[in-house]
């Protein structure tokens, strides 16, 4: 082997990583090659060519030709000192807190420049030339940006902005591929309802085939622009469920969208995901509230790295390699100043009927107007993220420390992705975890007051937990009730409202906190809340304020005191009457229970 | 020096031999009557959209069509009497509703006191699609296929030359007859039936007024008869009856590909198929791989290739059931792509779910290609332009 060999073989390897340098800002096409040619062929070179050739050479100037160079001894140090590092880099990575890995880095960087120079001290012939012909001739051309298309549909807004008319399968990636490295922050979607929005979710399965047949088939886009992004930019006309054999798998109970991991591992990035994916949110790069589903999606043009989408598990390997020797591109290209406004949530969290432009969700709108939305006051200001994206415990926020990305650097905060909400019930069935952080949340919400005074019961609820409405979301959908027991001295009791029925239904007398739609003929809607023209009427709970419930005791005087009166605050998330309906569809769904948020108990000693 | 130039010159010859044999000519772009004209001449065509038309198309038949004959037809075809167990009639399989008119099937179901419909039905009733969209078919007692094999559409098959997977019968009445004596299917007896269709009044007083006596053979002709007013019309109709506007541009380029790779050589006819028996795949190319990797079509990417690792099939999916056509030679009846948008999932034993797979396996396996994503995207525009609905043919008592 000729001493120029090695030489041009070092050189190569020093141009193809110094190229990845920020500072020469080379189009993401290149740099991806450029990054997977230098790492494989460079522990090629190393294993197969410079560790021989460099004890050979040692051997023969050192030990037979007793030659000293001072410049051979550091040239072989750094080499040492370079292969080791280069080598921790590919195998184990650079993601963040190891801090072997932050070192490999930094002297796989710098000690690159010194080796480089010792190499000339080193060499008998200067190969000044060589070297200016080799970056003359590695000048790189930027591709030119690409133009953003608006398309204007009043049923989902969507905006393609790589400027493709349509995305396919490929574009997409399933989210399962993200769980090899974020496999906590995987768990925590894959229960969580951003994942159960499509197949996976009965309530929506039956609602989106009840609009199709009541408003055409088209009408399935105004569901899915939210609920299946994926299934919309792939031009798909509606949303599919899964088959196992000749029968429905029971997704219900699954955790762990071990569903989604199989599909993975069958058919790769072919077969669709539907549903919010990683991606979805990941790629977002704009947003407004101005109607439905309307954000921009970017997936074309993200960054990838070498055999990023391949198929074999070797080549999976090796890109997940590449990805963590230098991961600063791939986590750039998934995150966005944007995620952390509140603004980010509107475009799906406000709805809007598309033909009337009435606001059916206003989730948003509602906290703009809240005392949570206070940008000059930071300690006041509380964003989306800062209560359905931060980690519960014992009741109370409780930031979790740790990491997103398996070997990453520790955070203060990590954005925990139960997206913890409403809907503890759907989430529930599959993980207690995700059901336990929804509850805490829903039991932070509001706080029950209580006086009785003239034969009148005064029940106060307050919301002072959420930013929004209480409740909020599809609040045509939810229960949240007071369930009131009133018993005398002999324990009977003597008053009660907001019992259920023996069919599960909420009784007549109960005076739910919901807001009701109803047609033009103000009839209630029931569940084709599409038809909404008329508010019947309104009983939420704005943020931070009270509504006080009076219940009248008939006979008060005469009752036998001492009484003691129980109030709850009571919530499911869907109604008996909706859930049997859905129940034709699915009947392996079971019942949502009654949650309790507040309870307050009372003794009322003295006549008033 | 010399030797250089020699095989320069060599390399120059042999480039510009090739490339006269490389197409040169541009891809012609028909407008919508070229388009249409070459459709038509090429033996598509479209369904009969009234009576008159669906008469006419079978003035021939053995069996002669007559009102009496539909009603019974009819009657049968949701009665589940007809069946062993009492527990399925055709329409079990052949999933559709019985009135046409109901628009609010769904609704209905959702809300209706009794409930005898499966997870299935409740949502795909309204598809109106004559097939259950199982993977396999299920009969009387539940009795599951011998070979697994997917249920097909019973919509538009009177108008097919060959019936079933393997293609061994000829007619729907034939067909109607098998179905019921079949034990994996309705599983009944003709003493059985003639006992069960005698003891009802409804259906003796039926069965007399179409026919003289009560037989199997007779009940196949009444539910051939009423079979062969099943038939759909789509946008794909209209267009080729004349109006540009009812197919999308995508369509129409669509069905341009569609004749010029050849796919209408087999999906022939006014069924677009089901006019031929045909060899599935064509192309074995160096072995079909398990499914796993068939389906790998990675534009962007950079070094994907893949070692032939896979366990070998005799078909680019799983062939559960092990079904290998007519006379165990892979041979099968070319499948009627009318309304194929509705009946996923795809091939004998429904081993395919999504339509997009369906095309790329078509195409890489029958004709030959690696189709580009537009025009997958183009085909895909054109088989949804097949979908329909069942024509009502308001068939009166005298128009026959």
């Amino acid at each position: 082997m000729k001493n120029i060999h090695m030489k041009i073989y070092i050189i190569l390897m020093f141009a193809s990583g110094i190229f990845q340098l920020s500072v020469f800002n080379i189009s993401w096409e290149y740099f991806r090659i450029i990054q997977a040619t230098h790492i494989v062929s460079s522990a090629f070179i190393a294993v197969f060519l410079l560790v021989p050739y460099v004890n050979l050479h040692t051997y023969e100037y050192m030990i037979v030709k007793k030659a000293k160079s001072a410049s051979g001894i550091i040239l072989g140090f750094l080499l040492f000192l370079i292969v080791l590092s280069g080598f921790y880099l590919f195998i184990v990575g650079n993601p963040g807190s190891d801090v072997l890995g932050i070192v490999s880095y930094y002297t796989h960087l710098y000690i690159s420049f010194v080796l480089f120079f010792v190499l000339f001290l080193h060499a008998k012939k200067k190969m000044t030339a060589t070297v200016a012909i080799l970056a003359i001739s590695l000048s790189i051309i930027n591709p030119s940006s690409l133009q953003a298309s608006k398309t204007s549909s009043k049923l989902s807004n969507i905006i393609l902005e790589d400027g493709v008319n349509r995305y396919h399968n490929n574009d997409w990636t399933n989210s399962a591929k993200c769980k090899s490295c974020h496999n906590d922050i995987f768990n925590q979607w894959a229960d969580s309802n951003h994942r159960n929005l499509v197949g996976t979710n009965p309530y929506y399965m039956v609602m989106e085939n009840l609009a199709a047949q009541d408003k055409g088939e088209g009408f399935r886009k105004w569901c899915m622009g939210c609920h299946n992004p994926s299934a919309v930019t792939t031009k798909q006309t509606k949303t599919s469920h899964m088959m196992a054999g000749n029968n429905m798998p029971n997704i219900l109970f699954e955790s762990g969208a071990t569903s989604l991991v199989e599909e993975l591992k069958l058919h790769g990035n072919s077969g669709l995901e539907e549903g919010v994916s990683c991606i979805t949110c990941h790629r977002i790069t704009k947003t407004d509230s101005n109607g439905n589903s309307s954000y921009s999606l970017d997936l074309t043009n993200r960054k990838k790295y070498a055999l990023e989408d391949s198929s074999s598990p070797t080549m999976k390997w090796l890109s997940e390699k590449f990805i963590n020797s230098n991961p600063i591109t791939h986590k750039q290209s998934y995150s966005n100043p944007i995620y952390k406004k509140s603004s980010y949530c509107a475009s799906c969290h406000d709805e809007f009927l598309p033909d009337s432009k009435k606001e059916i969700v206003s989730t948003f709108a509602e906290w703009e107007k809240s005392p949570f939305n206070n940008p000059k006051d930071p300690n006041k200001h509380k964003a989306c993220i800062d209560c359905h994206m931060t980690n519960l415990s014992d009741g109370k926020f409780s930031p979790l420390k740790g990491r997103s990305t398996t070997g990453g650097t520790i955070k203060d905060d990590v954005k925990v992705h139960y997206f913890s909400g409403a809907n503890h019930f759907l989430s529930g069935l599959k993980n207690k975890t995700n059901e336990d952080q929804t509850i805490q949340l829903l039991k932070t919400s509001a706080k029950l007051s209580l006086d009785f005074k003239d034969g009148k019961l005064n029940v106060s609820v307050k919301n002072v937990g959420a930013g929004h409405h209480l409740p909020t979301g599809v609040s045509d959908f939810r229960e949240l009730w007071l369930d009131i027991t009133l018993k005398d001295a002999n324990n009977k009791i003597v008053y009660s409202s907001g019992k259920l029925k023996k069919d599960g239904n909420l009784a007549k007398d109960a005076r739910p906190f919901m807001k009701v739609f109803g047609d033009e003929n103000s009839k209630p809607v029931g569940l084709f809340f599409w038809r909404y023209k008329k508010l019947l009427s309104d009983t939420r709970i704005p943020a931070g304020e009270t509504r006080v419930e009076t219940h009248i005791i008939n006979d008060a005087k005469s009752l036998a005191y001492p009484l003691s009166v129980q109030v709850k605050l009571n919530f499911r998330i869907y109604p008996q009457w909706v859930t049997s309906t859905v129940q034709k569809a699915y009947p392996q769904l079971p019942n949502p229970p009654v949650i309790t948020l507040e309870e307050i108990n009372l003794d009322i000693p003295l006549r008033k | 020096m010399s030797y250089f130039l020699k095989v320069g010159v060599f390399l120059f010859v042999l480039l510009f031999s090739v490339s006269l044999l490389l197409p040169h000519k541009a891809r012609k772009i028909y407008d919508d009557n070229e388009l249409r004209q070459m459709v038509l001449a090429r033996g598509l065509a479209s369904t009969p959209k009234n009576k008159a038309e669906l008469f006419k198309l079978h003035k021939n038949d053995v069996n002669k069509l007559s009102y009496a004959k539909i009603k019974l037809g009819k009657e049968l075809f949701f009665n589940k009497n007809l069946s062993k167990g009492k527990d399925v009639s055709c329409s079990t399989c052949h999933s559709m509703s019985k009135d046409l008119n109901v628009k609010t099937l769904y609704s209905n179901m959702l809300t209706s006191k009794t409930n005898d419909a499966n997870d299935c039905v409740i949502c795909h009733l309204s598809d109106q699609s004559g097939t259950d969209r199982l993977l396999s078919s299920l009969g009387s007692q539940g009795t599951p296929h011998p070979f697994s094999l997917n249920t097909q559409s019973i919509l538009n098959t009177s108008l097919a030359k060959y019936l079933t997977w393997e293609g061994n019968v000829k007619s729907v009445e034939e067909q109607a007859r098998l179905s019921i004596i079949s034990p994996h299917k309705l599983n009944l007896s003709e003493d059985e039936l003639i006992k069960r269709m005698t003891a009802d009044k409804k259906y003796k007083k039926l069965f007399l007024n179409a026919f003289e006596k009560i037989n199997l053979q007779n009940t196949s002709l009444a539910l051939g008869a009423y079979v062969k007013t099943l038939i759909t019309r789509s946008a794909y109709d209209e267009f080729l009856d004349g109006n540009n506007s009812a197919i999308s541009q995508e369509a129409k380029n669509g069905l341009s590909n569609f004749v010029r790779f050849g796919c209408n050589g087999c999906h022939a006819g006014i069924t677009v198929g089901g006019q031929s028996i045909q060899k599935f795949p064509v192309r074995a190319y160096n072995s079909i791989m398990d499914v796993t990797n068939s389906f790998q079509n990675d534009g962007r990417e950079v070094g994907s290739f893949g070692f032939n690792d896979g366990v070998a099939h005799s078909f680019p999916f799983e062939n559960k059931g092990g079904y290998m056509g007519k006379e165990g030679k892979q041979l099968f009846r070319v499948p009627i792509l009318r309304n194929v948008t509705k009946t996923s999932p795809y091939f004998h034993n429904g081993s395919v779910k999504k339509l997009r797979d369906v095309v790329f396996l078509m195409a890489r396996h029958q004709v030959g290609m690696s189709l580009t994503n537009q025009q997958t995207d183009e085909i895909i525009a054109f088989l949804k332009s097949l979908e329909g609905d069942i024509v009502e043919f308001n068939i009166k008592n005298g128009d026959i």
